[in-house]
């Protein structure tokens, strides 16, 4: 039997049962504890400071069309003083990306947020789809995993920001953090819970939505009538996160809070000091700038790999060993331009329509 | 991931976990090369033999190192344990491969022949003078199941010189239970039994109280770790082993995980325990009565203890079932992880050695007063935080804690308050229990009783500044109830 | 056409499935009777479903799983891991004495 009133203004006739918590609440106060959820994870987290420059990593999928969203509204609301940015990808992947950068432009225009588009293809040389036609479907996300996060940085820095902020939801953490655990990706579970990461010489990266449901992101932009545009991938996804995701929806269909749980968990214990001793560090990669724990950055060894029609051995840490330690590298090989540390970078911005 | 791709496997970028061939080159046992193989071990051959050598070795490998109280490293002299040993046994395979094992390894000379000693070689027959064997029966809580202590005795006696123990899980709220087990060390104050419940009655009070069936059986195997870990400690036992497979270990380490026991799955491989009512002296080289938990099979997964069982014919009971039919996230666990095993083999052995190399982060504080495992120190503001349950969190999260949750881990917190997206509250332990009144507070097991009521806080005389407040503080009866009183849930 | 004779035994609790018995005499056909694959000697994958359809008594989703074994049961041909030999393409012989038994009882 549903209550009378919201559980949490006990006024409001409540019209949704809460994905996190299970209470049945109004609209209104609904959006009240989504946003001020997201601003305690700003907050608690020390996340930003007056005049900071920032990035949203916009794709206009649902998560990061509700995050440009929540940022302006926060923003506004609390004063934190940012100037926001929207930056997108555009991996080349015909059918995929053009609506949905429809979506991002539009965005743009509402909430009045200066856009940037970089394209792999200026940065690499390469589209996904070329990509997929040259590795074929099975290791393209790893690819286009490497790429995208390089790109954004460098899309960030062209903007001149200092930080991004990421539409990764808690579902993704949570999921990650499990990921980790069975595949014994002890690097990763260390720093995968972190709202913040931060490599030597690159920009602050943040998840604002660290804490929030996926379903309540749904619900929210719903609820906000935010429009988005939702099309998966059309390159196979990976299966073993497909296995991951599965499982940790029977799990929060059984106890909703295990998604938050589960988090906790990745933030409670970290990885045994003698273990982390042994990683890599962190360094430079020697031909375009980036940070990386090889002597190339994976970006690097990736697109040489693709140059030179060796792409399979460019995927796995020892054949890059192989492909680091060979001859050098044939002279007019295409590479990414040197990475500069963003403080005198030109900003070059579309300008936002008036 | 983020809906910046569709494609959620993309940040991180790295290969997929590559499907292996089921076994290695040939047919022939990897170890003797001369006999046909008849079991296929994680892509490895071995014929019966080599096989029975190899299961004796790991779990030889997995106490023999924990035997002696000052660790002696990879196993070198003697063989000196401060105590007796505390066999934990459901009549499961595991447990009975357990048994079993330790049987033949310590009670007999039999494995003396195939494990070739040397020089070095312990002189088994003398490591444990004593050795106990633990059953905890659950028949009580769920009528419908059947008490099978009989036969559990009668599986033990097969093995001579194992001394039985049979407990009930109610006895976790038995106060002579706990007069037994912790002697006149900590006792009970009378007035908090005032009208004493009946044992059975309190535990499933305690039961029904709990909001999902996953919070009854995480509460169940709670009660008997604790069962089984004072009864170790009133026999004088310094080691308490399990008969934990690789493959239980690792679907129980998700499963803690997935339930925001992340602080302490670091240690449920294996545990150093002491009741909170010893002070133990810091820096101390000899025993003072603790209990280490290890799980001997933690390398041995549940195919090679199945294998094992059907070639050595022992005799399993099977363990006690409970009838609980609701999903629950042990099960859900299990199901994915035995299937995931399937197609990627490498599974459950990469869950535990990712978590062997884990610590808790941060500086624990006071010990759970249900589960007996440290707590965090800011885990209650940030549950807070992160998903408010009402206004008055989200306006200062840094309130001055409930004070009750500062008794409770995360974990045992989340047990006793998140609810089932069904919020489905009555299960068939109503039907069960027609005399129990709706309970007024929450029904604690006798160790909990017994600390909030003798001052939590007492023995923790390493814990830090944030705790101070509760370091000697003596709960009277009616404060201590209006603290459980909280965890009344709304619905019952 | 001769049919095969094994001896099946059940184990680790797979017998209550099966009239809780655990030691079984069968008498299955040599070779496959119907589908596309008539007349090919038959398999572990056909004893299985055989067993399903011929012996299996109740909750049938405790021993076979989308259409193949259950996964957690061990299987052993003639005291040997069915891994070692071809699992369900292995080919049945007369007098084979065939082992299921579910590793899923706990600790």
């Amino acid at each position: 039997m549903a209550p009378k009133s919201c559980s949490l203004c006990q006024n409001a006739k409540p019209i949704l049962r809460r994905p996190k918590t299970g209470q049945q609440i109004c609209k209104h106060c609904f959006f009240t504890v989504f946003e001020t959820e997201v601003h305690n994870t700003i907050t608690e987290a020390k996340l930003f400071k007056p005049g900071d420059r920032v990035a949203i990593g916009a794709s206009g999928g649902k998560d990061s069309t509700v995050l440009a969203y929540v940022m302006k509204t926060l923003n506004e609301r609390y004063k934190y003083g940012l100037s926001l940015f929207l930056l997108s990808i555009d991996e080349g992947i015909t059918g995929y990306r053009d609506d949905s950068l429809q979506t991002v432009k539009r965005n743009q225009q509402q909430y009045d947020m200066p856009l940037k588009i970089l394209s792999y293809e200026e940065l690499y040389g390469w589209t996904m789809d070329r990509v997929v036609s040259t590795v074929g479907k099975k290791s393209n996300c790893t690819f286009c995993g490497v790429f995208r996060r390089q790109a954004l940085d460098r899309g960030a820095a062209s903007l001149g920001v200092d930080h991004i902020v990421t539409g990764h939801n808690a579902d993704d953490i949570a999921e990650t953090v499990l990921m980790n655990i069975m595949r014994g990706d002890i690097a990763r579970l260390g720093r995968c819970t972190a709202i913040c990461t931060q490599g030597e010489d690159t920009i602050r990266r943040s998840k604002p939505f660290k804490y929030a449901y996926e379903k309540e992101i749904v619900m929210y932009a719903y609820f906000r009538k935010l429009d988005y545009f939702s099309t998966e991938c059309i390159y196979s996804p990976d299966a073993y996160r497909g296995h991951a995701r599965g499982f940790l929806k029977d799990l929060e269909a059984t106890r909703p809070s295990a998604i938050i749980d589960i988090i906790h968990s990745g933030e409670a214990f970290e990885v045994k000091d003698e273990v982390r001793a042994t990683q890599k560090t962190q360094q430079t990669c020697k031909r375009c700038g980036y940070m990386s724990s090889n002597n190339l950055c994976k970006a690097c060894s990736l697109l040489e790999g693709l140059e030179r029609g060796m792409a399979a051995t460019a995927i796995s840490d020892k054949g890059r060993r192989k492909l680091d330690g060979q001859a050098p590298t044939p002279e007019n090989l295409r590479t990414i331009p040197y990475f500069h540390t963003p403080i005198t970078v030109a900003i070059d911005v579309l300008p936002t329509p008036p | 991931m983020s809906d910046l791709c569709g494609n959620p496997a993309a940040e991180a970028g790295e290969a997929l976990i590559p499907r292996k061939r089921k076994f290695d080159r040939s047919k022939i046992c990897v170890k003797c090369k001369t006999n046909p193989g008849n079991l296929v071990i994680r892509h490895s051959v071995y014929c019966r033999d080599c096989f029975t050598s190899l299961i004796t070795a790991k779990f030889r490998q997995a106490l023999e190192p924990h035997i002696n109280h000052a660790s002696t490293g990879p196993r070198r002299g003697a063989l000196n344990p401060s105590g007796g040993l505390l066999v934990a046994f459901s009549g499961g395979s595991g447990s009975s491969v357990l048994l079993d094992l330790v049987h033949r390894t310590y009670c007999t000379n039999v494995g003396s022949d195939e494990l070739k000693g040397g020089r070095e070689h312990p002189r088994k027959d003398r490591v444990w003078k004593r050795i106990h064997v633990c059953y905890v029966e659950t028949s009580d809580v769920f009528p419908e199941t059947s008490d099978r202590t009989a036969r559990m005795r009668e599986a033990v006696a097969r093995y001579e010189g194992c001394e039985f123990i049979p407990l009930r899980v109610q006895d976790a709220f038995d106060r002579s239970w706990w007069e037994r087990v912790s002697g006149d060390l900590s006792v009970l104050p009378v007035d908090l039994c005032r009208g004493e419940p009946v044992p059975i009655d309190a535990l499933k009070a305690h039961l029904r109280a709990l909001p999902t069936a996953t919070a009854v059986l995480y509460t169940l195997s709670t009660l008997t770790r604790l069962l089984l870990l004072y009864t170790a400690y009133s026999i004088g036992a310094s080691h308490l082993v399990l008969g934990t497979s690789l493959t239980s270990l690792s679907i129980s380490l998700i499963s803690s995980i997935s339930q925001g026991g992340g602080f302490v799955v670091p240690q449920a491989i294996q545990e150093e325990w002491i009741p909170p009512f010893i002070k133990r002296i810091p820096g101390a080289t000899s025993w003072s009565g603790e209990v280490r938990l290890i799980r001997p099979l933690r390398d041995v997964g549940m195919k090679e203890c199945t294998a094992w069982v059907w070639w050595h014919q022992l005799w399993v009971v099977g363990k006690q079932r409970i009838p609980i039919s609701e999903k629950t996230i042990g099960k859900i666990t299990n199901d994915f992880i035995i299937g995931l095993e399937r197609d990627y083999l490498s599974t459950v052995s990469t869950v535990v050695k990712t978590v062997g190399k884990l610590a808790p982060k941060g500086k624990p504080g006071l010990r759970c007063v249900l589960c007996e495992l440290p707590t965090q120190q800011s885990a209650q503001g940030w549950k807070a935080r992160t998903s408010i349950h009402a206004f008055e969190d989200a306006a200062s999260p840094e309130d001055v804690p409930t004070p009750l949750l500062a008794f409770l881990c995360y974990p045992c917190h989340t047990t006793l308050t998140s609810k089932s997206s069904r919020s489905s509250k009555s299960r068939n332990l109503k039907s069960s229990s027609p005399t129990s009144e709706p309970s007024s507070t929450l029904n604690l097991p006798t160790w909990g009783a017994a600390r909030l009521a003798c001052g939590i806080g007492d023995e923790e005389s390493t814990s830090s500044s944030a705790n101070e407040i509760w370091v000697t503080k003596k709960l009277d009866t009616d404060l201590m109830k209006s603290l459980v009183g909280e965890f009344m849930l709304d619905e019952r | 056409m001769v049919d095969l004779k094994l001896k099946i035994e059940f184990g680790g609790g797979l017998e209550l499935l099966f009239s809780n018995r655990r030691t079984h005499f069968v008498d299955i056909p040599s070779t496959k009777q119907q589908g596309d694959r008539e007349g090919e000697p038959v398999d572990m994958d056909f004893l299985i479903h055989w067993l399903r359809s011929n012996s299996l008594k109740e909750r049938p989703e405790l021993f076979v799983e989308n259409e193949t074994l259950r996964p957690g049961i061990l299987v052993l041909v003639n005291d040997i891991d069915w891994e070692l030999e071809g699992e369900g393409d292995y080919r049945l012989k007369d007098g084979d004495e065939i082992v299921f038994i579910s590793t899923l009882h706990g600790g």
